[in-house]
């Protein structure tokens, strides 16, 4: 009983995700170590401690004809490994994962594998999670029969997926928005059945090493711990390996007649999915202020946003409406999307466009500009008001490699930007004769 | 050697949450009544400047009647169509504008709206919220473009989505009286034949003070926040509700069984088993908290016995999912949910499940097993507080089933005292065929397909 009001008591008097009301966590620089850096902010109010592993090894260094590759290279690590003291199966993973009351989770998109831990910050149960992960990140062991079984498994979702809407637009809008770039190939039942072990264990170690990792760490660590934790978890990763070759650049949306640009998709579902979008900007991009703060007008801003009126509350075309930049890396694009009744998908997509046209054309208004700051700079708390969120920030400065006081200065940078800047960035990059459009459904 | 290596550690672990768990809520939630019955909770959480805003209406679908249903969540949309002062929109535009984030939720429980925000904007979205708590105002012709969304809703959640069809059928079988036979959303004939009369009913029936709870967590003072829960929700009348019938489900006498053709590629099953909730003032009643070990027994990790056997080792299943959730107004089903592997029929996965309930039932559960869920139950804890937002969740939603927050640490202590008897009792004793409703997804082909794409 004691034990925990005296910590939450004390605790209290010190860090708190915030310093005080408006000062913000500093990003401390840890050592780097085997080659990776790694990042560390201190929140000292619960006994816990979140820690992530970014690892550049996404889907987009999949080989040809073997899309999947990455995802089940990550997604495999959890299902057998060879420990210091001798291999742990799959079971004993799961068990161990349990009985320490931690979550150990793994994922991937287009540009990086992600592992995760969440543990209670308490040392021998931190150790042993951290353990059990430097484990999965350096020696998975990949049998066959397990890559078999999952295989399978992933064959059966992707045939289960095929049936829905929104995998299907998805999926084509990809290779419509990617265009020669390896991020257009998704995972189809061909290709994950090319899939060995002996391609898994090549493309681990190829990709897994010091040199392709991040780790960030969020929680109730000093500095010191938190070295200790980057060590343990990449001792036996190696520090760096054969070069690897550099990816193709993402092709600007070309110029091109509708026709060209446009896909139908006959699909007997009750709404029509509709998918528009072209290639953008990467986060590091000076513009990314003025297209965020744009795109809150045009389509980011929840219920207020020009498309949300004009689809949803003024002729209820749709539920969900929206539009969004996805700035990576090393590649971004631009998406706008939304689900109709079949005999409506014609008028939506019209008024989608018109919409998105109007608005690359005169830019927003002089008080929609202010709206947009002042939602953007009032809820910036809100994006950084506890240890899940804080990591989700500091992983993103680190791998799209942004400046340590990228949250000190987030509301000053929204707040410089102008009228003039949001409609010259919006013409700059996104143009409707440039549009990739999808429409999925029972129409024509 | 491993496995004795877990053993020890694991008893050092289990000893010094237990004390985690219990006590530290207490110390930092105050509740009050408001003199027309309004109910205000408030958690203090001083980590980040930041406060999450809820009020929770005890009406949910469950309050429903037939021909009207979904007209609880259609409410849930017309509430950000304009009160007498704030117009339509405007609502949200003033929420944003402060920085806010907003939305609202209905469930066969309850009807909730909330805000999130830094912690000088509560008062605002505090007085916007007391506002449409008795002066919503909209007009016919808003109405009839919302109810067009809300069928878009229902189209884009259910109609195209096979196991929301299968899961929509096996409740509407598994109850014969209970409204939880009924889905949140409405069926698509009553949405089509809905009026604004019905939603304005529905306001005037069920919105008023001594029906909803406030829930404030984050960086308040909750002295202040009373005052100005006061000042705003305090001038808002009560006023008399409807009689709320008890229709209690009736006996199930033997198996039920339903079909669901829909486009899909794995056909998939689910089993559900009609078993005892929680009920409020009676904490103490064991079983339910046995039913939840029971699920996480199941299902609570990756190495979970459903997960390990249908999955992993007789490859039967694809997914297998346990739910359960002991608190609720209505009456509680255990169900288990899978999806085919490839090549395996639903006959094949029912005789699979069957035998490794079975086993249970014959065997028992190890002190390990339900040892290790309940570590997870008690890091959970911890875990749980890091969200402002979650904390709130919990509160409202306990609030919601006729319990107090108060009694969340009690249920947590107790479910530490269950024993892997007990667990094995409710087994035995509720996964019985008497009560049981089985519900197939039969899959369909597409009737076309991406291959003939056209530019």
């Amino acid at each position: 009983m004691h034990a925990l009001r005296n910590t939450i008591g004390i605790c209290l008097l010190s860090f708190s995700v915030f310093n005080s009301a408006f000062a913000i966590l500093p990003i401390e620089k840890l050592d780097s170590y085997n080659g990776a850096q790694a990042y560390l902010v201190q929140t000292k109010t619960l006994p816990m401690v979140d820690i992530e592993v970014s690892i550049d090894a996404g889907d987009r260094y999949d080989p040809v004809g073997k899309s999947g590759l990455a995802d089940m290279t990550a997604a495999l690590m959890n299902y057998g490994v060879r420990g210091s003291e001798g291999p742990i199966n799959e079971a004993q993973i799961a068990d161990e994962i349990a009985d320490l009351g931690a979550n150990i989770g793994l994922s991937v998109s287009g540009e990086r594998a992600t592992l995760r831990i969440r543990s209670l910050s308490r040392k021998d149960l931190r150790d042993r999670a951290v353990r059990l992960a430097a484990a999965m990140l350096s020696a998975p062991t990949y049998d066959s029969k397990i890559v078999e079984r999952e295989k399978q498994r992933t064959v059966t979702n992707l045939l289960e997926a095929e049936t829905k809407p929104e995998f299907v637009l998805e999926r084509r809008f990809k290779k419509s928005v990617y265009g020669n770039n390896p991020l257009a190939n998704t995972p189809s039942t061909k290709s994950v059945a090319a899939v060995n072990a002996v391609d898994l264990k090549q493309f681990h170690k190829q990709f897994y090493r010091g040199d392709r990792m991040i780790v960030s760490i969020v929680g109730d660590v000093d500095r010191a711990q938190a070295n200790e934790i980057v060590r343990a978890l990449l001792q036996k990763i190696p520090e760096s390996g054969p070069a690897i070759a550099k990816l193709p650049e993402l092709q600007r949306s070309p110029v091109e007649p509708l026709a060209q640009r446009e896909v139908q998709i006959p699909f007997d579902s009750q709404q029509a999915h509709i998918a528009m979008g072209m290639t953008a900007v990467t986060r590091s991009n000076p513009d990314y202020f003025p297209l965020l703060v744009g795109n809150y007008i045009l389509g980011g801003g929840g219920f207020v946003s020009r498309l949300m009126a004009e689809v949803r509350e003024k002729r209820g075309l749709a539920y969900s409406v929206f539009s969004y930049f996805a700035p990576g890396k090393d590649t971004g694009i631009f998406q706008a999307g939304l689900q109709t009744k079949n005999d409506q998908a014609v008028l939506a997509l019209e008024v989608m466009s018109s919409t998105i046209a109007q608005f690359i054309a005169d830019g927003p208004t002089p008080a929609e500009l202010v709206a947009a700051k002042s939602n953007l700079m009032n809820g910036y708390p809100l994006r950084i008001d506890n240890n899940r969120k804080l990591l989700d920030n500091i992983s993103s400065i680190a791998w799209n490699d942004l400046p340590l006081d990228t949250m000190d200065i987030w509301t000053k940078q929204v707040e410089a930007v102008t009228l003039e800047q949001v409609t010259k960035a919006f013409q700059k990059y996104l143009a409707m004769d440039r549009m990739q459009i999808v429409v999925l459904g029972a129409s024509k | 050697m491993r496995s004795n290596l877990l053993r020890i550690s694991f008893l050092l672990f289990i000893c010094t949450p237990l004390a985690w768990a219990a006590g530290a809520d207490s110390v930092d939630t105050h509740e009050y009544r408001l003199s027309n019955g309004l109910k205000l909770i408030v958690r203090e959480d001083h980590r980040a400047p930041t406060v999450a805003h809820m009020v929770w209406y005890r009406a949910g679908s469950m309050d429903e009647v037939n021909g009207r249903t979904g007209v609880a969540h259609v409410l849930e949309h017309m509430m950000f169509k304009g009160t007498k002062k704030v117009k339509s929109g405007e609502f949200s535009r003033l929420v944003a504008a402060v920085g806010g984030r907003e939305n609202a939720f209905t469930s066969r429980d309850y009807t909730a709206y909330f805000q999130q925000v830094e912690k000088s904007k509560l008062d605002e979205v505090i007085q916007l919220e007391a506002d449409r708590m008795s002066n919503l105002n909209f007009d016919d012709a808003e109405f009839s473009k919302e109810i067009q969304v809300v069928m878009e809703e229902r189209r884009l959640r259910t109609e195209d989505n096979p196991s929301s069809l299968l899961n929509e059928a096996m409740m509407a079988t598994a109850y014969m009286s209970s409204p939880y036979r009924h889905p949140v959303i409405g069926w698509m004939n009553d949405l089509q034949n809905m009026k604004a009369t019905d939603a304005r009913d529905w306001y005037r029936s069920w919105y008023a003070p001594n029906n909803a709870t406030v829930v404030i967590s984050g960086d308040v003072d909750p002295k202040q926040v009373l005052r100005t829960v006061e000042k705003y929700y305090g001038t808002v009348d009560a006023h008399e509700l409807p009689v709320r019938k008890p229709q209690i489900e009736p006996p199930q006498k033997g198996i039920k069984q339903v079909q669901v053709k829909a486009p899909a590629d794995s056909a998939q099953l689910t089993m559900a088993w009609k078993v005892p909730k929680l009920e409020p003032g009676k904490l103490d009643d064991v079983e339910p908290y046995a039913l939840e070990l029971l699920t996480a027994v199941l299902d609570g990790y990756d190495n979970a016995r459903l997960n390990r056997i249908l999955v992993k080792q007789e490859k039967v299943v694809n997914d297998v999912g346990v739910g359960y959730d002991m608190i609720s107004r209505g009456p509680e089903l255990f169900l288990i949910s899978t999806t085919m592997a490839k090549g395996k029929t639903v006959a094949q996965a029912q005789v699979s499940i069957r035998k490794a309930l079975e086993e249970l039932k014959q065997k028992g559960i190890l002190e390990s097993e339900l040892k290790r869920i309940k570590v997870r139950i008690l890091s959970d804890q911890i875990y749980k507080r890091d969200s402002i937002f979650g904390q709130a969740m919990e509160i409202g939603s306990t609030e919601m089933a006729g319990f107090s927050w108060k009694d969340i640490d009690y249920m947590l202590e107790k479910m530490q005292t269950i024993t892997p008897e007990q667990v094995q009792a409710v087994a035995k004793k509720y996964l019985i065929d008497e009560g049981l409703t089985i519900a197939v997804l039969d899959p369909q082909v597409r009737q076309s397909d991406a291959n003939k794409e056209s530019k």
